[in-house]
């Protein structure tokens, strides 16, 4: 009798939609492609600049409130950003796995660098902590396979800016998902940011990463180092801000590059296509592109490198272009 | 006894009953059918699908000045090409829908339909532009001679995850697009050129959410050896929708 148990026990266990084999290996590094969003992950974003988000009326405020003196003071110069700010920056990633004496990967690692915390992704079956137990910088990861994708919960994370140098907040109630796909050497990055304070629906933002074994890593420094960078402000207590209504780049956007306010301050309707059809008839493109017209970041790590190309690949326009664009 | 030998038969039996419905095949009932692409799917990708615009949204909602094209790897060829973008010309020449093939069109801020034309054929409708595409499964090589098109033709196939290993695992994957014989066109409405060279390369993931919502995913891969100083690598993505309501085709626009 025990002999037909444990037949039927083993049969049981070889049949079971167990997708075994459908994982890949996320050990490695990967360079970050800068083919899209290419201004706010080198340079930075320009000030007033909510684009592509939809932000709720109170994360609209706060990031009005904001100036980039703001990450200039000491005691913040070296703040952690968020967990999943790695779709907004420069850097490129190294991934590695933490095992068992069987083998069996009980986390995957994020190296962080000098501006982020490590990101660990439990995939030991843990449990989420309590939201009111400790959140951190790097915040509180699990994953698990769904066939060859590898989807993530992070929560208990902190309050940070959600993209950067612009002032655009996520409170630490956000709560993320995220979906890693590999296609060849292509690592293709899917997060899905809810937070019930700051947004008004969930914000999602696609990336790809490639495979590169010779990338070392991060490719940051790991120690963040801490400047006078503002003397001016130094024993002061001041902390830099613009008051509600104060801000001068509020309009930036819309007077500079012809931007619809509403889309500039980041309304959740300018992200779907109807929005498009709204605007037609009031809408005209700038007469010409000033600034960091063909930047694109490129085997040489340089920001704005564009080699042989001969548009303004920078943040300052040539005189005779700038007064160009003046003209209307 | 019987009945625990009744319980050992069925607990072994099960499993291939159950997975022989994966392949959507009997066994020892009628004639099998043979697996089509459309019945041998890992994933379901057809239905209705908006883009969301979160990112590059001045370059991908609006149209942005001429010479204005960060974040692309572009030839200095093709940067001389792209300030003489002349739409009101490519109008005029009946080269209206050049940002609408298939490397512009799909950033551009669409909707999308797909669905099944035939057993091999999934064919992809834009209401941006009004622009159909069809991915062919199998090996139908082009035709010879057969003409560029805004489109151009693409061979699919798809990926089945742990390359379909696993008795009885759930089927799941996604699908794998090469399209060529493109018409040059634009990768950005200002003019951003792509020549008859490009291998345009599309992977498709499909991710739910616990809540039931759904993502499409396409990773792309613009390879042009005339434009391109390195292949163009970016992923967009799409929620799906539960019905066409909001699917509003629009012709081509060039200037807007």
């Amino acid at each position: 009798m025990r002999f037909f148990r444990g037949v039927a026990l083993a049969g049981a266990l070889c049949f079971m939609n167990v997708p075994a084999f459908a994982q890949f290996d996320l050990n490695g590094s990967y360079t970050n492609r800068m083919f899209e969003d290419y201004i706010e992950r080198g340079p930075g974003s320009d000030l007033g600049d909510y684009t592509g988000m939809p932000l709720s009326d109170e994360g609209r405020a706060k990031a009005l409130l904001y100036t980039s003196n703001i990450p200039s003071e000491i005691e913040r110069q070296c703040l952690a950003q968020s967990p999943w700010v790695l779709q907004y920056r420069p850097l490129g990633m190294r991934i590695w796995s933490e095992e068992d004496d069987n083998g069996r990967v009980l986390a995957w690692i994020i190296g962080g660098d000098y501006l982020r915390d490590n990101l660990t992704i439990w995939m030991d079956g843990r449990p989420h902590p309590s939201p009111n137990a400790q959140h951190s910088p790097g915040g509180f990861s699990t994953g698990k396979w769904e066939g060859d994708t590898l989807t993530v919960k992070t929560t208990n994370v902190k309050t940070q800016w959600i993209r950067r140098g612009v002032g655009i907040p996520g409170s630490d109630q956000s709560k993320f998902t995220i979906h890693f796909s590999m296609h060849d050497d292509l690592l293709t990055v899917l997060t899905i940011q809810e937070d019930s304070i700051y947004l008004t629906e969930p914000h999602v933002v696609s990336r790809v990463f490639q495979k590169d074994a010779r990338f070392g890593g991060a490719g940051g420094r790991v120690i963040c180092n801490t400047a006078n960078e503002l003397p001016r402000l130094e024993d002061t207590g001041i902390v830099p801000h613009y008051l509600p209504g104060q801000n001068p780049e509020a309009d930036h956007m819309t007077r500079d590059l012809n931007v619809p306010h509403e889309a500039a301050m980041g309304f959740a309707k300018t992200l779907y296509p109807e929005y498009r059809k709204t605007i037609k008839g009031s809408y005209a493109a700038p007469t010409a592109c000033t600034r960091y017209c063909c930047g694109w970041i490129e085997r040489q790590g340089l920001p704005g490198a564009a080699p042989g190309l001969t548009c303004i690949d920078g943040g300052q326009a040539p005189p005779a272009k700038r007064s160009q664009a003046t003209e209307k | 006894m019987v009945r625990k030998g009744l319980l050992l038969a069925a607990v072994i039996v099960l499993p291939f009953v159950l997975s022989s419905g994966m392949s959507a095949q009997g066994r020892g009932g009628a004639p099998a059918a043979p697996a089509t692409p459309r019945t041998a799917a890992p994933v379901d990708l057809t239905g209705y699908w908006v883009a969301i615009i979160s990112e590059d949204w001045r370059w991908r909602m609006i149209t942005p000045a001429r010479g204005d094209f960060p974040s692309i790897p572009m030839t200095l060829e093709a940067q001389k090409l792209a300030e003489a973008w002349d739409p009101a010309k490519d109008e005029a020449a009946g080269e209206g829908c050049r940002a609408y093939g298939a490397p512009g069109l799909m950033r551009g801020p669409t909707r999308l339909h797909i669905s099944w034309q035939d057993d091999t054929t999934l064919k992809l409708e834009s209401d941006y532009g009004m622009q159909t595409r069809l991915f062919k499964f199998g090996n139908a090589a082009a035709p010879a001679n057969a003409p560029r098109t805004w489109q151009g033709l693409s061979t699919a196939q798809w990926i089945v995850a742990g390359g379909g290993r696993g008795r009885g695992a759930q089927r799941s994957g996604s699908m794998k697009t090469v399209t060529t014989n493109l018409r040059p066109g634009y990768l950005r409405k200002n003019g951003v050129p792509y020549s008859a060279n490009t291998v345009y390369t599309e992977y498709w993931d499909v991710n739910t959410e616990d809540n039931g919502d759904k993502y499409l995913v396409v990773t792309n891969v613009v390879n042009d050896p005339t434009y391109l100083q390195a292949p163009w690598m970016t992923a967009i993505h799409f929620k799906k929708e539960p019905d066409g309501t909001k699917f509003d085709p629009t012709p081509c626009d060039a200037k807007f």
